[in-house]
């Protein structure tokens, strides 16, 4: 019990992962190094569409040192194509992890040199000659769309996906609106993930028992082994995927099963001995995953009178680069958030997802929704400006309303609980509005361009994974579920293994402090397994770090496994103590953790109870057999299937949200916008670990603010990527984070045992927060903000009159 | 984005007399900046190796051409593709010739585009550098066939 005797969730404990990670002790992917390992590089395509009209490895095959090669065609012939997750025409897709016949983007893998050593691997990577035959690239979604030039013949268009989103009576509010307001095209740019480390597989294909081991960084190894066994033909108990600490993945790791494919493959080429393939920077950015890029087309919006929105129609194209992968999931996972924080019940959404050719996308932090809650931000802030209302008023005016939750969505979505009113009334005094709003008076009369933004926004936690049948019927997953095993070992340790795969959210102290509450122990007591092994760990398909779930799905999880574990651990005390049930008290005594009798005053600490199972057991009486201090506990969200038809339901668990406000400047010289002033607010339920939570809204802020003003992933016209470095990609670093202002408030969860929501994405909030600012500063000058990502450049071309024109992008009918 | 350039310079010298010199993979490879040598397949068909380097980035192109048109003495189109830093280029140069008083008005238009590693990495500085590049083969040019006479080349 803590110190206030209040319990352990909620308390500031320290994270149990910092000690060995800031003493350099954490154990990562590339420090593991076996014995006879290879080392495995990547031939890369240095055209984004092309046929491949020969490939030479005689030359990297001569090379002392190099053990073999393996091409594109090898794979086809001995393995399946990855399986699709869209129906035809996406369906048809044919995905190898080494292009056979033709290369789809800049970077793909063409060949792989396995070698002694990383060098000489190098060497005989350069030694491949590979000759192409270019095809007309096609760099833009709307422009594959047209299918002038196709990507993938097998399934006959550069549409993946497409399907439309419709709910309410649409056409009646737009025959009732009082003004509409339409927005001809905006944009969401390309960005990415930059983790610390990148991604590193090392695999073993042992010839001795024809297992697949892996030691890697994968951050969703349940569902990477799920493709693997299907696309290797080998059942899924024969691979073993082993992880232990990760520097970052922010969901870009959950697809680096091809290259896991690759190295497996190249190891049973190898005779079996284990191939390490570490992923260079720049190959991480022109080939591991992007986030996705979307455009909105021909945008209408219906608003009262009181300028509340009625409805919204739009068409979303979003692009999904070379090959769908993950993506189609995509397709609806924006929809989890269909109508933002706001009100509107009518709205249609025709979703096209098409390939380009470009570096394939994956989950990236806020995925899939950050975009939409981007597009409905813009909305919004474009409608207040035009109808001239304050942006704040105009949230109020549309927000949903905290007496209503939980609140059904439109689309059937069950928002749990939330307060935005309340966040933005947090964030207006943390940042000092009025006191702003008066600067900014006075700055414009200086002819500044100083702008003040809001950005709403939720982080959508614990998917319902039917929501996959939205976008293929025949999808088989539904539901979420997620395992922890949480046991008394020989000496009375108490040891939990999670089925999450951790990169830095500190899942080891959350899980160590719920425990910690289910026995009455100090958190210090309890052992949580670094890393994820699927030998060691309980699993289910659903089993990762994603979609921020573990304060949701991991803990309700952990918290099962612990009740099962005080349940056992009080039948066996209550025989050997000699007491009932409830006479019994956990806690902590002279000699460890224990449970006592409250009736005779005996005892028997933790390493008594496990030595009775584990080593003593011939004591047990027979209906004691069944105790094995060893309990697994699998956790089920309760989802039902989604109406696919009317691709309505309730799609996520939680809905967390976030409330930011900026104050930005940009420069009249330079045209440098500079950040002045930076709130975060944010509302994840019950909080189970403050620093924990605080650390990760800054994470996430510090993650859109260099998406919305440094990161960006450019392609030229013939699909070059333009932006494969640090010089290029800026990503963003101590030097151009500005401090920020952090505040809170709880509206716990009532769909989480603990009201905890998950959190950790942030919804991507800067990126609305800063276009809402920009915007804010330059909308005078007639220019509205219609791109998510915004430079020195972009703006200077938008003061210049070159983009962003007002009167381009967006028409207002008055009608009342 | 491709990099195009184009220009004109005049020579003393009669148009059959710079039209023998620009098919001539012999005469005219050497003139390419850090050349390093080719091996010529037929009067058409030839492979130049040049040394390549973008900052740190430093190679060997290797570029098969081939004399995709040929209009004797008035026209030759070289077209080529290689490979450079572990990436790829593909490139057209026209050579436009025209009899004048003083001697041939060539009138020389090209574009190359660089695919890969080598654009990905050098960012803005390729244009330049590429355009330097040619200005220094169109100076070797002028001065191999005797140039002293007026010249206009820019870059598009």
């Amino acid at each position: 019990m803590s110190v206030d005797g209040k319990g352990w969730v909620g308390k500031a404990v320290p994270r149990k992962e910092e000690d060995r990670l800031l003493r350099g002790r954490g154990k990562f992917a590339d420090d593991i190094k076996l014995r006879a390992m290879l080392y495995l590089r990547f031939v890369r395509s240095s055209y984004a569409h092309a046929n491949i009209v020969s490939i030479d490895t005689s030359e990297a095959d001569k090379i002392p040192g190099v053990i073999c090669t393996l091409t594109g065609s090898e794979i086809a012939a001995h393995t399946q194509p990855f399986i699709q997750i869209a129906p035809d025409p996406g369906g048809k897709i044919q995905d190898y992890p080494i292009a056979v016949s033709k290369v789809r983007y800049q970077g793909e893998p063409v060949a792989a040199v396995v070698a002694v050593s990383s060098g000489l691997a190098d060497d005989g990577a350069e030694a491949v000659q590979v000759e192409y035959a270019e095809l007309d690239p096609v760099v833009d979604a709307e422009q594959a769309l047209t299918d002038a030039s196709i990507l993938h013949e097998q399934a006959g268009t550069n549409q993946v996906w497409q399907g439309v989103f419709e709910y309410g009576d649409v056409e009646k509010a737009f025959r009732e609106a009082a003004s509409v307001v339409e927005i001809d095209r905006m944009h969401f740019h390309r960005f990415s993930s930059t983790p610390l480390e990148n991604n590193v597989v090392i695999a073993q294909w042992d010839p001795k028992d024809e297992r697949i081991y892996y030691w890697c960084n994968n951050s969703f190894p349940s569902f990477a082994i799920q493709f693997l066994a299907a696309h290797l033909s080998v059942h899924i108990d024969r691979i073993r995927v082993q992880t232990s600490d990760i520097g970052g993945s922010f969901g870009i790791k959950i697809t680096s099963y091809p290259q896991m494919a690759v190295c497996a493959l190249a190891s049973k080429k190898a005779g079996g001995r284990p191939v390490k393939w570490v992923e260079t920077r720049s190959e991480h950015m022109i080939s591991s995953a992007h986030g996705n890029e979307r455009t909105f087309r021909d945008t209408r919006v219906a608003l009262d009178k009181s300028a509340v929105i009625t409805a919204i129609t739009s068409r979303h194209i979003d692009d999904c680069g070379a090959y769908p992968r993950y993506e189609p999931l995509g397709c609806v996972i924006w929809s989890q958030v269909f109508p933002g924080v706001y009100r509107f019940k009518n709205a249609r959404i025709d979703f096209s997802q098409a390939v380009t050719n470009k570096c394939p996308v994956g989950p990236n932090r806020g995925y899939s929704r950050m975009q939409h809650l981007w597009f409905l931000e813009r909305v919004v802030d474009i409608c207040a400006h035009e109808l001239g209302i304050p942006s704040d008023e105009m949230r109020l005016r549309n927000y949903i309303r905290p007496e209503e939750f939980p609140y059904t969505t439109p689309n059937g979505c069950v928002y749990d609980s939330g307060n935005y009113p309340k966040m933005l009334a947090v964030a207006k005094d943390l940042i000092g509005w009025e006191a702003w709003k008066k600067n900014q008076s006075e700055a414009r009369k200086e002819g500044r361009m100083l702008g003040i933004g809001i950005g709403t926004t939720l982080d959508s936690g614990t998917n319902n994974f039917g929501q996959s049948q939205i976008v293929n019927p025949g999808a088989p997953f539904s539901g979420n579920s997620q395992g922890a095993n949480c046991k008394l070992d020989i000496y009375g340790e108490v040891v939990v293994a999670v089925g999450s795969c951790p990169q830095g959210q500190g899942h080891e102290t959350t899980a160590a402090q719920v425990v910690a509450d289910v026995l009455n122990i100090n958190p210090d007591f309890v052992t949580v397994r670094t890393g994820f092994d699927t030998e060691r760990n309980v699993h289910t398909g659903f089993s990762g770090t994603y979609a921020s779930q573990f304060a949701v799905s991991g803990l309700s999880a952990v918290h099962g496994a612990a009740q099962k574990l005080k349940a056992e651990m009080k039948r066996l005390a209550s025989f050997v103590l000699e007491s009932k049930e409830e006479e019994l008290e956990f806690g902590v005594g002279a000699q460890g953790p224990e449970i006592r009798s409250k009736n005779n005053g005996k005892s028997i600490n933790y390493w008594g109870l496990a030595n009775i199972v584990n080593v003593n057991s011939a004591v047990l009486p027979v209906e004691m057999h069944d105790v094995t201090l060893n309990c697994r506990y699998i956790w089920r969200a309760p989802f039902k299937v989604p109406d696919v038809k009317k691709k309505y339901g309730n799609l996520t668990m939680t809905y967390a949200s976030q409330l930011h406000i900026a104050v930005v400047e940009i420069d009249r010289e330079t045209f440098i916008p500079k950040i002045l002033d930076y709130v975060a607010v944010d509302d994840c339920g019950t909080v189970i670990n403050p620093p924990i939570v605080e650390g990760q809204v800054y994470g996430a802020t510090a993650h859109g603010i260099g998406a919305a003003l440094l990161e960006t992933c450019v392609y030229d016209a013939v699909g070059n990527m333009m932006t494969s470095t640090f010089s290029d990609y800026i990503p963003i670093t101590a030097m151009n984070m500005p401090s920020v202002k952090y505040g809170h408030i709880e509206t716990p969860s009532p769909h989480s045992y603990s009201g905890a929501k998950g959190m950790g994405e942030g919804g991507a909030a800067p990126v609305h927060t800063i276009s809402a600012a920009l915007q804010d500063a330059l909308f005078d000058k007639g220019i509205i903000i219609d791109d998510s990502f915004n430079n020195p450049d972009s703006l200077f071309r938008a003061l210049k009159g070159e983009i962003g024109r007002a009167d381009n992008i967006v028409k207002v009918e008055r009608r009342a | 984005m491709p990099i195009k350039f184009a220009g004109e310079f005049e020579v003393q010298r009669g148009p059959e007399d710079v039209y023998a010199f620009l098919t001539d993979p012999n005469k005219f490879c050497p003139l390419l900046p850090e050349f390093r040598g080719v091996t010529v397949e037929d009067p058409e068909h030839f492979t130049v190796q040049v040394n390549v380097g973008v900052s740190y980035i430093k190679g060997v192109a290797s570029v098969k051409l081939h004399l995709a048109e040929s209009q004797r003495p008035s026209r030759a189109q070289y077209k080529g593709q290689g490979s450079v830093a572990g990436g790829n280029v593909s490139m057209v140069a026209t050579f436009d010739l025209v009899s004048v008083e003083s001697g041939t008005k060539v009138a020389w238009q090209g574009e190359a585009q660089v695919f890969g590693r080598l654009t990905s990495v050098s960012g803005g500085l390729l244009e330049p550098l590429g355009k330097k590049q040619v200005q220094k083969l169109i100076n070797g040019l002028q001065a191999a066939l005797h140039n002293n006479v007026t010249e206009s080349g820019s870059a598009v």
